[in-house]
């Protein structure tokens, strides 16, 4: 709509109208293999988590340790209005255009040459919409000549890339029934059907069933669909394909028709096993003792099938969750070597305060570390991986109180914001370490009895969140998967809430809720730069090449879960301002080789 | 170099519109030079009493100004847009009538007073211009929608009332009402939200007319076409879009003309 305003109006505005005609000039065409290749071209990233595996490692090493202090704002890009809140999007680039989202489901293509807006996208969304922990959006999707993304009414859309128009737009699930949609879809290669988009849902705190669903990306036609809590039917091609699991095996009564387990953060692909991994989110209600038993698939991470739908193999890191361990965390696949041998593993940080690695093949258990300091709710893993459960810290049960009304409130760490959220980590392929922007924090916790109603927060507990340490709550950390050695440290007052980004010039990069842009030596953590943006970071950095100029851009914006559910925490935080914008960084010529 | 020669291109390409002499506008529109470069670039302009533009002289409500559009007396009728030229967004919408008479029908939102041009160009490229100046008081583009204040109106998004009737023994009239705020994104906080797309087809699947709409359409748009038919029972085939996709489709039948 505005672009076509902004070109009928050529008596004002030629720089803009040239602009426009020299991006459709070159119609854009992103290719399916372009997106497997994603990691390796640095000219474009064409994949939230910078490639399928999302280790958001960069191959550039133009912008290395000696010369990032010369790392400067090339321009910033304010999203406008009064919807702020926060902004956790990493954008895409292609072509010289960055497509970036933003709070309250808007879009935007940017020239990067310019920081020229090409055009705006802003979904009408209904009165009413119930996103728990803020109106955010993590990413878009790119292919062919669409880009895509999902939006807090849970649908999902379809834009033309080069006017932000609407192709199509489907329906992920329910509003009115506390669905939404807030990560970023991921685009997968298939056999059967070409290439597919896949997304998951949002809603775990409204007792919604959490479900992968995958489209054709020219028309949104949906072609298989999986629902991650047992009982329920998958779909192949408009037929039931099989249900999930066995009815009732691992839960009592009809406690899976709302049973949680939200894909709430999307998945990663890997290109050699074939397989999509998405990490499912709490069981639902909070209060465990309505529900005995394992509740599969929640708190899991379930490989898919992406031809079929079908689950090739799930792992359930916290069974039986009584904490909100909404496990959704990104499974990142990786080679390891272990033993003078190459295991094809996947690694993964857990709300739980554990970092696992698993055979991403099978899904088989090789280790799990703590990445948190004082964890309390388990005392360990078993050699399958199974927590050893501290009955001690496991919230007491309502109906043994005297009134019936409040369960025996503990004191359990992680807290249940995790100790490490949404925020993506990760896995230099430099260092053959992962980075884990993690967060040390614990709560008092106590369930309560809780029925379903359709649009009700389906909860049965209370909490309040507190700090551990005196000085900080975030904590950076550099780990080795093979070992579970942690190898630095960076701590921060506030908790951290963004992603990680790598590169091969050997820089660490994230932000913090206090507004600064950082970047670290990958093999020491020592800080060598940074930049204050002027409201907090809670999104993921990226890098690429333009122009022979190695460019770095984040997203600002305080907010997330942290302001809306941070308890004791919000003393560090409640002074943050709330902002909207992309700033994009390079070095000025001539100060590169410095 | 790419951009240098378009950047030529863009430029040649203004220069040719300015060299346009345009004839003076009765309305004496502040706007007209601008609005004739913009919604008419290309051919000839003349006023044309053969378009009948009816108009209230004063809009009784800003929100809704019904606007009837004749320009039966015109041979070959390839598109008919309409302007509203001291609106925020001008353009209110245009219609391609193909197998309709030239002929439409509709409501449209008005920011303040302001003259109503309507371009109706023929096969030879020629736009015959006529139009209306409507007396309002403020505000019609900026105003949230009366469907806000109801918190479900998104459920009733598309609920159509519609109507067939056959005018002659070789054209119906069709009236037709859908459930839509027609946001223009210029009322605070609430983006563009209206259905932009609307396409009538015969029972071959032939299209009949086919209107593009744009924010100053009245909310809940209120339309009236006439398409050719012939003395058979026929049904016409509606379908409309909207700028996030949604579509709503329906059915309209036409008696046969025995029951005239």
């Amino acid at each position: 709509m505005k672009r076509k305003q902004t070109l009928l109006a050529f008596a004002g505005s030629l720089a803009l109208g040239v602009a426009g005609f020299s991006t459709s000039a070159t119609a854009l065409d992103v290719s399916i293999d372009e997106i497997m290749n994603d990691q390796s071209s640095g000219e474009d990233i064409l994949s939230y988590g910078l490639g399928p595996r999302a280790q958001r490692y960069s191959p550039l090493d133009q912008l290395n340790k000696d010369n990032i202090k010369n790392l400067y704002p090339v321009w910033s890009f304010s999203f406008g209005g009064e919807k702020q809140r926060g902004q956790e999007s990493q954008p895409l680039i292609k072509d010289g255009v960055m497509y970036v989202t933003g709070s309250y489901s808007r879009m935007w293509a940017i020239d990067i040459a310019s920081g020229e807006e090409l055009w705006q996208y802003d979904a009408r969304l209904p009165e009413g919409i119930l996103p728990c922990c803020d109106v955010v959006n993590r990413g878009a999707a790119i292919l062919g000549d669409k880009v895509f993304f999902g939006t807090l009414d849970a649908k999902i859309v379809a834009l033309d890339a080069a006017t932000g128009k609407v192709i199509w737009r489907k329906k992920i699930g329910d509003y009115e029934a506390g669905y939404s949609y807030t990560a970023a879809p991921l685009i997968v290669p298939t056999e059967a059907h070409g290439p597919l988009i896949l997304t998951g849902n949002s809603g775990g705190e409204f007792g919604i069933v959490g479900q992968v669903e995958a489209r054709h990306p020219d028309t949104g036609e949906l072609i298989w669909s999986r629902p991650t809590i047992e009982g329920h039917m998958g779909t192949l091609k408009g037929q039931e394909s099989s249900m999930t699991g066995v009815a009732n095996e691992s839960w009592p009564g009809d406690m899976w028709k709302n049973g949680g387990g939200a894909t709430w953060l999307g998945g990663t692909y890997d290109p050699e096993t074939k397989l999509a991994y998405f990490g499912t989110g709490n069981p639902a209600p909070w209060n465990s003792y309505l529900r005995p038993g394992d509740n599969k698939w929640t708190s899991s991470r379930v490989a898919i099938d992406v031809e079929t739908g079908e689950i090739a193999w799930g792992f359930q890191t916290t069974p039986h969750d009584g904490w909100d361990y909404d496990g959704v965390n990104e499974f990142i696949s990786f080679d390891m070597e272990k033993d003078g041998e190459t295991v094809q593993a996947g690694a993964t940080a857990d709300r739980n305060g554990f970092f696992y690695v698993l055979d991403r093949t099978n899904g088989e258990f090789i280790s799990a570390t703590p990445f948190v300091q004082n964890i309390s709710w388990a005392k360990g893993m078993d050699e399958n991986g199974r927590p050893l459960f501290d009955p001690e810290n496991r919230p007491g049960n309502p109906t043994e109180s005297a009134d019936g009304k409040k369960g025996k409130s503990i004191f359990a760490v992680p807290s249940f914001l995790g100790g490490k959220n949404w925020m993506p980590m990760a896995y230099s392929q430099k260092t053959s370490n992962f980075y884990i922007p993690s967060n040390e924090w614990g709560m008092d916790l106590w369930n309560e009895p809780v029925t379903y109603k359709k649009g009700a927060a389906y909860l049965g507990a209370g909490f309040t969140i507190k700090p551990i340490f005196d000085d900080y709550i975030g904590s950076l950390k550099a780990m080795d998967p093979a070992t579970g050695e942690v190898k630095w440290e960076y701590k921060n007052k506030a908790p951290l809430w963004g992603g990680v980004l790598t590169t091969a010039g050997g820089l660490v990069m994230t932000g913090t809720p206090e507004g600064y842009l950082k970047a670290f030596d990958d093999e020491t953590g020592e800080e060598l730069w940074k930049f204050q943006t002027g409201t907090g970071i809670v999104s993921s950095p990226i890098t690429w090449e333009q122009d022979g100029e190695q460019y770095v851009a984040i997203v600002t914006g305080w907010g997330g879960a942290v302001p809306l559910w941070g308890g004791e925490v919000a003393k560090v935080v409640s002074y943050l301002n709330q902002g909207g914008s992309v700033w994009v960084f390079k070095i000025p010529e001539g100060l590169a080789s410095n | 170099m790419l951009r240098i020669l378009v950047l030529i291109v863009a430029v040649m390409g203004i220069a040719n519109v300015q060299a346009r002499t345009l004839p003076a506008d009765p309305l004496e529109s502040v706007m007209w030079q601008y609005m004739a470069e913009r919604f008419m670039p290309e051919g000839e302009i003349v006023f044309d009493d053969k378009v009948i533009v009816m108009a209230p002289l004063s809009a009784e409500n800003q929100f809704h100004v019904p606007i009837t559009v004749d320009a039966t007396a015109l041979d070959d009728v390839q598109e008919i847009i309409a302007i509203a030229d001291l609106n925020p967004i001008p353009l209110v919408l245009s219609v391609r009538p193909k197998e309709a008479l030239s002929y439409v029908g509709f409501r449209l939102k008005l920011q303040q007073t302001s003259p109503i041009h309507v371009g109706v160009r023929t096969g030879d490229g020629v736009w015959h211009v006529s139009g209306a100046i409507v007396d309002a008081a403020g505000g019609g583009c900026t105003a949230p929608a009366a469907a806000h204040g109801e918190s479900n109106w998104m459920q009733t998004l598309g609920e159509t009332r519609a109507y067939a009737g056959r005018e002659t023994l070789s054209n119906a009239r069709m009236t037709l009402r859908m459930r839509h705020p027609m946001d223009t994104g210029l009322a605070a906080g609430i983006p563009a939200f209206y259905m932009n797309e609307l396409v009538v087809k015969d029972d071959a699947g032939q299209v009949v007319a086919e209107i593009d709409m744009y924010e100053p359409v009245s909310e809940n748009p209120t339309l009236t076409l006439k398409p050719k038919v012939g003395s058979e029972e026929t049904v016409l085939h509606v379908s409309t879009r909207d700028t996030e996709g949604n579509t709503f489709d329906f059915p309209l039948t036409v008696p046969a003309s025995a029951r005239l």
